[in-house]
Formats: structure tokens, C-alpha cells, sequence
């Protein structure tokens, strides 16, 4: 009986695989479909708000945008947008105490978060349908009428300056943030906070910050969810029409210009590995070039499997799991990067790689296989912005805010389908710069293969903290 | 604290993803399910959001699984799965199977080898000079080999088939008793998704095996060796068992570094059966095409035995475990107690312990720890190994704690323990009690926001528990919780004997390194 059982099963087997079709060989046409914009409204006191209309599950999501953020940080206050945002939700708001909000959205299971970026600050609303009165109550006292009550300003502090001295615990972390204190140098984007710049933060930073960025007219609204349009309005007509303009206009921070010094910074640490992070300035977000370095990118190593750099350092010399390279277009000059974790005595080999491709691809452009293969991925997989209703309101408010026109999603299809060869070649002579590039380099050099001085001049990072 | 060994860097993390029902139970995950003649079983939800769906299949099989000696063998295999099959990643699969079959053998060579040099180094010290370039060339012709084979290996192809039609979220992950392979793809793929997988589910081909090892040991590398968490995480669950393979949090580079093809292929073969994989389809997708597609692309999977199950128990721990980890980074504790599997009575018990204690800034220990007495940055809490409806065998509550600046570990513990103490005398009260209820009905819903987050989570219930539906059983059980229920199981599990703690203690500060 077992027997029998086995032939038939290598007969299947076998008949399988001479009819098969091979998926190389299978042709798609590409997805046609048409996106549903959100709508757009402004209030009376001057927000805009995108609203994007689903009814598939009984929840609404939001999210308030504010021009603003971490570059607008003073130098020696370093930490007080975030810490505003924190306390935005932690220190009370209206005339609840920090412990009722706490439990009236815990008791509800809602979510409301508020944060700050280096480019904007954000305030996330999430709850079920039912619960959307009361809730939106609660997100418009903590948006308009925060407490930051003084008991949570110590303790938000506090907890700031334990993440400060565990900020060498994890060598990723400790790599990320060398390199964007040096390809940044001078620049609000390579400022962190230390324990002196928390320290220097008063209770009266707290309230003119908040009080200069959070406005309905520097305000941009992302909702969506199990709503009707009147449902909305009159949901913002409740909860956000009271709060005043205050005419104020958020102007831009200064783009970076570059004063890196090119060379290996060392961040010594007791770790088997080498992390590496290597890279300079590059565009920014509004810039033409941005869609042939994309594509130029996706082939170098931003593409996952089918990149160089992956193809080089992962599948063929198995010195890496995570490795590749990261484009990354900022408001105010964005950079582009090279990371790799590979064994200690690995390092200098690992790194050869690398700038080897980067060179190599200055040098003589990608190939049109490559660019062919970063076109498809990008534009085939276009309909994954669409996919989740609190991204396509995201998104668009998004836009909005950093100055783009509403259909820039689909201007940017068109730019990436009209992307050539020539321009490739043309932005990798340009853009790409492996002569000048800030090496990070964290671990024990006792264990590299080779000294670090082979990549330039070294600098010894200080891990103290200050 | 949640790593997940992943095939890319940058994997999703959808454990605990939960299901789409709503608050009164009005709206039911639509699921259609069927059934091939081989066993393999097919969780369809068709829905229009956009059009797009997601694959997901679950592979009733993890490190769990693996014997000692050959730990690491279900990762190194889920790798292996992206180097694709007979039809894809290969221009002439039968040339290549030829070298490969001489690569193992050539492999076998060496690892005998290097036994033999151990003993030689006793007995035979003059022929170990001899020994050495023995094994030296077998390497080279090794790597010739591997140089030989390039010729018809088409590097990736199975990554970039899926890429250029616009895949997202692609990934596989690989847990204790599981393997998840899933990807979304624009609507019009389906096919596409149905001939790759089921090629490399039923003909997967070991190819550029020797790299991708080194790849995983680099993995390790990264995600355990240089991890403060993960390394005191690994100490934590090694002691707190000591006869279940849920002990061993990552495999053993020791062990990694010997597998071979041959030990991949015998997994494949005894857990990758139709029997013990669930398919999950989520997104603009007609149930129709999924059942003529599923014929004609898993139809041909063949009918293997049953795979034996693990009947490993892990004795009752009768007494507190203790263990230190050193290592260069601020202090930590880790306690871990002894719980019960998913079809224990206690079980749910445990998901709104997990609620009570640790999630949101009102639950205890948050509140009492971080903001009341401020003794640490963060606390949070896991069941491990972490399935949110519960796990195979029995694991262990875990809390982790990072204690502030000038408090030591042992302050933390004893202020957790009191408030574990609060839980086993006082009866939560009903609004506190309903506060956590709530959370749970908002849960479910959230969970099927996602379209691969609910692929994830109905193909998870049926291999758990053989049958998606237990998603809605298990919410029932969650809510007939009492605080009766509460102070039984805290009384009963939150004791000295039954707990193991695991500390972080900092390599001296300033010193040499």
C-alpha cells in the first residue's frame, strides 16, 4: 500500500513539472484602476481637512499635521518640539487631570499619540466608530487646550535623560546617529538631544512652542473612516471650532549646505560585528533629479535581491543579512546612504565591496535590465499607496503640507515611466560621490581584517554621555 | 521585546494581528474555507478595498520542530525557500542537481574530516599538518564547485519575479511552531502568486546553499550576539526550560555552521505536507478563481504522513531560577513565569493578565513602575512564544523591565512582585474589569484592517487550533474572564517557585575594552 502510494506521488510529481507554466514566462497587463481622492475642506478657522470615506469596519483614524518639528529646535534646547508633543498628551488637557485622560481613552480603547518629526509634528487620533464623540472631544482638548501639567514635565524629563545615557546600548542606533551628526554637521538634522540641551528646557519653551506651531491655520487634517461627510464637519464644527487663527506663518528653516568632513568615524564598541554606515548629502524632496537617483538607487542597493550591492555582499559572499542602500530626499537636503552589519573580521572586505559598486556605478551608469526591473517594481506596485484608507488621507495631506500639488502621486508615475538610461548614467556621474563619503564604522577595530585608515583619515568618536 | 527571524532585514511584524468581528458580534469574519484531496486547506475573504491582495501560507512547523544537533534547520530552510524552485531561478535544473549532488557529498567529506583532525591532534600529531590541506582542497573544489554551478543559477529571480509585478510586503518568518511565508500583490497576480508558490512549496531547490548559511550566522549575529535584549532574552528562556525546545531562543551557530542540504530536505519532506499548511487569501479576490487556481497549482502537492507531534512536557519548575548576563549596556530585568498552552481553561486568563498589567498607561505595573514610583523607563509584557490566541505547548509570561537611573534591579522586582501580590488578594474591580474588555472587542476589529494582517491571523487560528473559528471561541473565553478567574491564576502562577530571573549587568563602565 505504501508503496503504491509513493509511485503515484513521483507520477504527479513528475507530470507537474512538464506542463507547468513557468512564472518567468507569465505577462500581466498593468493594474488599471482609479484611485478615490479624499475630499478637501477648509474650516472657518482656517484648517484644511482631507476625509477619506470607508465603511468596511466600524472605525475612524486621524492625524493632525503641523508645519514645524525638530529642525526648528533652538541649538541649546535641542528636544523641545518633541517634548512639547509628549507632553501635549501627558500633562491634561481641558478640564480633565493627565490621569483621567489617561483613563478615559485607555477605557475606550482609543489611541491618541502625539509626536514631533524633524519636518512636522503630528497628533494620531484611532478609536471604534461608537466611541468617535467623546473621542474627538478629548483629541481637540489635547490639540487645544493642553495642561502640561508641571508633575509630568519632570517625569516626561526624566524619562528623556534615561534614554540619553542607554543611547550606546544598541550599536545600530549608536551607528545611525554618528553618521547623521557628521554628514549633518552644523545642521539641525545632525542635532540630538543630550542630557545639558533637556535640562535647559523651561515650562515656559513648552508654552511658546506650543503656542507658536499649534494653530488651526498652520494645521493640515488627515481623517478617515466610518463616517458620512456631514458626520465629519460636524464633528470638527463641535470639537475644533472655538480654537483661534493666530495668523502666524511657519516659515522654512534654512537648507543644509555641506560642511562634513569626509573620512571613518569610529564608535568603539565591544560588539563580533562591524556596523557600517557610509554616505554624503543628496537631493531634496521637491528636487527633478529625485526619480532617475530613485531608480539609479533601486539599482545600486535600494531594490532589495535584485540590487548590486545586495547581490554582492548577501547572495554571493554571504558576509551580510541586512545590506543595501537608502535614498532618503528630505525638505531640507536629504542624503543617501550605504549600511551593512557584517562579521568584525569581515569589515574591510565588506566595505571594499561597497565602494567598489558605488564607483563602479558612477562610473558607468546600470544597465538597462537594472532599470527596466526598479521601473515595473515601482510603478506596478504604485496601487500600494492606495491599499489602507488612513494612508490615502495620509498622503494627500501630506502632499499638501510640504507644498506638492494634489496629484503629485500620479505626476510621479510619470516621471518615474519617463526615466532613461542616459538619465541614470547622467545623476550617478552627478550625485554619487564615493571619493567624499562619512564612513561610520562601529565595533572593536582589534577584530577588522584590515585598518580603517585604508578608507581615510580616522576619527575616534566620543561615546561619553553628556 | 518581540525579534522575529526573518527572511529580509526589515520583516513585518503581524503576530498580533487580531480578527474582524464586531463590538456585539453583528459582523463575522466573512471566511470562506475548502479543502484539496491532498489535505491542504484554503482561507479565502474576498473583499474590494482596493486591488490588491495578500497570500499568506502557514506552515504548521518551526524551530520547535528541530532535533538537537540540527537546530537551525527550519530558518536556514525558510531561506532557502527564496532561491527559488525547479522553474524558477535555474536555466537547466537537471545540470544543476548534478553539481549540487556533488557538492554535498564533497561537504560530507569535510565535516568528517574535520572530526578525524581532533582526534589526530591526540593520537597522529604528525599527520594533522597532512590533514589540514586535505581539507583545505576539498574547500577549494568546494567553492568550484559552487563557481560551476553559477553557470545555471539565475541569481534571485524568485525575489524579482514578485518584485517587478509590484510586490509589497514580501517576506517569510519562522517562530517555534510555525513558518509564514506572505507577499501582497497588485489583484491581477493572482496566478502569479499560486505557480511561485506552489513550485517552491512542493519543489524547492537548495541552491547557493553554502552563502546563505553564512548569511543566517550573520543574522544571528546582528539580531542576538549584538543585542543587549536578545542576549539576556536568550539567558531568560534557557533557564527558565529545561526539557522543552522553547528553551533555545535562536539557533547555535555551533550547529548552523554543520547543517547540509540533506538535513533541509528531511524537514521539508516531514512538515511541509498538505495536512500541515493553511493558505490564506485576503483581498480582491473571487473565491472561484482561488478554488480553480488552487486546483491546478497545489492540486499536485503530494499526500505525506502526518508528522509526529512534540511530546515533550516541560516539568513543573519547583523553585526560583536565577541568572546574569553581562554585557556592555545599562541594566535590565527579565522575569519570566510558567504558563499554560492554548487549550488550557487558564489560558485566556493570561491574555487579560497580560492587558492588566502591562498595556496602556493606566494598566498596573505602567502606572505604579513608570509613573507613580518612576522607577523605570518602560515595562511591558509577552507571552511567549507569543501567539496572541495562545501557543502549542506551554511557554512563559514574560515582563521586562529597564530600571532608571540609580535604582537597582532588585527595587524594580520587588515593586513588581508586590503589585503581582495586589492582583493574587484583591479583586479587580468591574470597571477596571470592563476597561480591559473593551480593548479586547477593539482588538478584533483593528485586526482585519489590514488585509495581510487578517490573512496572517485566520491562517495562525487554523493551524493552532484547526479551525479559523477558534478566533471567535477564544474571544468568548476572553470575555467570560472573572476577577475570580484573575485572583486564582495570579495566585496560583505568580509564585517564587515558578518564576526565573533573568539581569542585565553592565560590563564595567570606563574600563578596557
Amino acid at each position: 500500500m505504501k508503496k503504491r502510494l509513493m509511485i503515484m506521488v513521483g507520477l504527479t510529481v513528475l507530470a507537474a513539472s512538464i506542463f507547468a507554466v513557468n512564472p518567468r514566462d507569465m505577462k500581466f497587463p498593468p493594474l488599471e484602476f482609479k484611485p478615490t481622492d479624499p475630499v478637501r475642506f477648509e474650516t472657518d478657522n482656517g484648517m484644511v481637512v482631507y476625509f477619506y470615506e470607508y465603511h468596511e469596519l466600524p472605525v475612524v483614524m486621524a492625524t493632525a499635521y503641523f508645519r514645524g518639528g525638530d529642525v526648528y529646535d533652538p541649538a541649546d534646547k535641542i528636544g523641545l518640539a518633541s517634548l512639547t508633543a509628549a507632553l501635549m498628551r501627558s500633562g491634561g488637557a481641558g478640564t480633565r487631570t493627565p490621569d483621567q485622560v489617561d483613563f478615559d481613552l485607555d477605557f475606550m480603547a482609543a489611541s491618541i499619540s502625539s509626536s514631533s518629526g524633524s519636518d512636522y509634528l503630528n497628533v494620531g487620533y484611532s478609536s471604534l466608530k461608537k466611541d468617535v464623540a467623546a473621542g474627538f472631544a478629548m483629541y481637540s482638548d489635547i490639540i487645544t487646550k493642553p495642561r502640561f501639567d508641571s508633575s509630568k514635565m519632570a517625569l516626561e524629563v526624566s524619562n528623556r535623560k534615561e534614554q540619553i545615557r542607554r543611547q550606546n546600548d544598541n550599536p545600530g542606533n549608536v551607528t545611525r546617529r554618528v553618521f547623521y551628526q557628521q554628514v549633518y554637521r552644523g545642521h539641525p538634522y545632525g542635532y540630538f538631544p543630550s542630557l545639558k540641551t533637556i535640562d535647559n528646557i523651561t515650562g515656559n519653551d513648552i508654552g511658546s512652542h506650543y503656542a507658536r506651531f499649534y494653530a488651526p491655520d498652520n494645521c493640515i487634517m488627515a481623517i478617515a473612516g466610518d463616517l458620512t461627510l456631514k458626520e465629519v464637519k460636524a464633528l470638527l464644527k463641535t470639537n475644533f471650532s472655538g480654537w483661534k487663527k493666530t495668523g502666524g506663518k511657519i516659515e522654512p528653516v534654512a537648507k543644509a549646505a555641506p560642511q562634513f568632513k569626509p573620512g571613518v568615524y569610529y564608535a568603539e564598541r565591544d560588539i563580533n560585528q562591524a556596523q557600517l554606515r557610509l554616505g554624503h548629502l543628496c537631493l531634496d524632496t521637491h528636487h527633478p533629479d529625485r526619480f532617475a537617483m530613485e531608480v539609479l538607487n533601486f539599482a545600486l542597493g535600494g531594490g532589495g535581491f535584485t540590487s548590486r550591492i545586495m547581490l554582492e555582499v548577501r547572495t554571493n559572499a554571504g558576509l551580510a543579512y541586512n545590506v543595501g542602500t537608502y535614498l532618503y530626499n528630505r525638505p531640507l537636503t536629504g542624503n543617501l546612504f550605504a549600511y551593512c552589519q557584517t562579521r568584525a573580521d569581515a569589515m574591510g572586505q565588506a566595505l571594499t565591496k561597497i565602494t567598489d559598486i558605488i564607483k563602479e556605478i558612477k562610473q558607468n551608469g546600470i544597465t538597462e535590465d537594472e532599470m527596466i526591473m526598479a521601473k515595473e517594481s515601482i510603478i506596478n506596485s504604485f496601487v500600494f499607496n492606495y491599499d489602507r484608507p488612513d494612508e490615502i488621507a495620509n498622503a494627500r495631506a501630506l502632499l499638501e503640507l510640504q507644498g506638492f500639488p494634489p496629484d503629485q502621486l500620479e505626476r510621479d508615475m510619470a516621471a518615474y515611466q519617463a526615466v532613461t538610461l542616459e538619465d541614470c548614467r547622467r545623476v550617478a556621474t552627478q550625485y554619487l560621490d564615493p571619493e567624499h563619503m562619512v564612513i561610520v564604522i562601529t565595533g572593536n577595530e582589534a577584530l577588522f581584517d584590515q585598518p580603517m585608515s585604508n578608507f581615510g583619515p580616522v576619527t575616534k568618536v566620543s561615546m561619553d554621555i553628556e | 521585546m518581540r525579534i522575529i527571524k526573518s527572511f529580509f532585514a526589515s520583516g513585518l511584524i503581524l503576530l498580533l494581528a487580531a480578527a474582524a468581528v464586531s463590538a456585539q458580534g453583528e459582523l463575522k469574519i466573512p471566511v470562506r474555507e475548502f479543502k484539496l484531496n491532498n489535505g491542504l486547506t484554503f482561507l479565502v475573504v474576498e473583499r474590494s478595498t482596493a486591488p490588491v491582495f495578500s497570500g499568506y501560507i502557514t506552515v504548521g512547523a518551526g524551530s520547535a520542530n528541530e532535533k538537537i544537533g540540527d537546530i537551525g534547520t527550519a530558518h536556514l530552510f525558510e531561506h532557502m525557500m527564496f532561491k527559488g524552485s525547479r522553474l524558477v531561478g535555474t536555466s537547466d535544473y537537471e545540470a544543476e542537481t548534478k553539481i549540487m549532488a556533488s557538492e554535498d557529498s564533497i561537504w560530507a567529506r569535510i565535516d568528517n574530516a574535520r572530526q578525524e583532525l581532533r582526534y589526530m591532534r591526540i593520537n597522529e600529531p604528525d599527520r594533522v599538518e597532512a590533514q589540514q590541506k586535505y581539507i583545505g582542497d576539498l574547500q577549494i573544489i568546494l567553492d568550484s564547485l559552487a563557481a560551476a554551478s553559477s553557470e545555471y543559477v539565475i541569481q534571485n529571480e524568485f525575489d524579482g519575479l514578485y518584485t517587478r509585478n509590484g510586490a509589497a510586503e514580501f517576506n517569510a518568518t519562522t517562530g517555534y511552531d510555525f513558518t509564514h511565508y506572505f507577499v501582497s500583490l497588485p489583484s491581477n497576480r493572482l496566478e502569479l502568486w499560486f505557480a511561485m508558490e506552489a513550485d517552491r512549496l512542493i519543489h524547492p531547490v537548495l541552491r547557493e546553499f553554502f552563502p546563505e548559511r553564512d548569511v543566517v550566522s550573520e543574522e544571528r549575529r546582528l539580531s542576538v550576539e549584538n543585542n543587549a535584549d536578545s542576549k539576556l532574552f536568550e539567558q531568560l528562556i534557557g533557564t527558565a526550560f529545561i526539557a522543552h525546545p522553547y528553551q533555545i531562543f535562536w539557533e547555535w551557530q555551533s550547529e548552523e555552521n554543520n547543517l547540509s542540504r540533506a538535513d533541509l530536505e528531511k524537514f521539508h519532506r516531514t512538515y511541509y505536507t498538505p495536512e500541515n499548511i493553511t493558505v490564506a487569501i485576503v483581498g480582491d479576490v473571487k473565491l472561484d478563481d482561488v478554488k480553480r487556481l488552487a486546483e491546478k497549482y497545489f492540486g499536485p502537492m503530494p499526500v505525506r504522513p502526518k508528522p509526529e507531534p512534540i511530546y515533550t512536557r516541560e516539568p513543573e519548575q519547583q523553585g526560583e531560577r536565577r541568572v546574569e548576563q553581562v554585557y556592555e549596556a545599562n541594566p535590565a530585568v527579565f522575569i519570566a513565569y510558567h504558563k499554560t498552552p492554548f487549550d488550557h481553561p487558564d489560558e485566556p486568563v493570561f491574555g487579560i493578565l497580560r492587558r492588566l498589567l502591562a498595556e496602556g498607561r493606566t494598566s498596573r505595573l505602567y502606572k505604579a513602575l513608570v509613573i507613580d514610583q518612576q522607577l523605570c523607563l518602560d515595562i511591558s509584557i509577552d507571552v511567549f512564544p507569543g501567539n496572541d490566541l495562545g501557543d502549542v505547548h506551554a511557554g512563559v509570561f514574560n515582563i521586562y523591565a529597564y530600571p532608571n537611573d540609580g535604582v537597582t534591579t532588585v527595587q524594580v522586582e520587588e515593586a513588581i512582585y508586590a503589585e503581582l501580590d495586589r492582583l493574587a488578594t484583591v479583586p479587580v474591580d468591574s470597571v477596571e474589569l470592563k476597561k480591559i474588555k473593551n480593548n479586547i472587542e477593539a482588538d478584533f476589529i483593528w485586526a482585519s484592517y489590514s488585509n495581510i494582517g487578517l490573512a496572517g491571523y485566520i491562517s495562525e487560528a487554523h493551524r493552532l487550533a484547526g479551525s479559523w473559528e477558534f478566533i471567535d471561541n477564544f474571544r468568548n473565553s476572553l470575555n467570560g474572564v472573572t476577577s475570580e478567574d484573575i485572583m486564582r491564576v495570579a495566585k496560583h502562577y505568580f509564585t517564587k517557585e515558578n518564576r526565573t530571573v533573568a539581569t542585565l549587568v553592565p560590563k564595567e563602565q570606563g574600563g578596557e575594552l
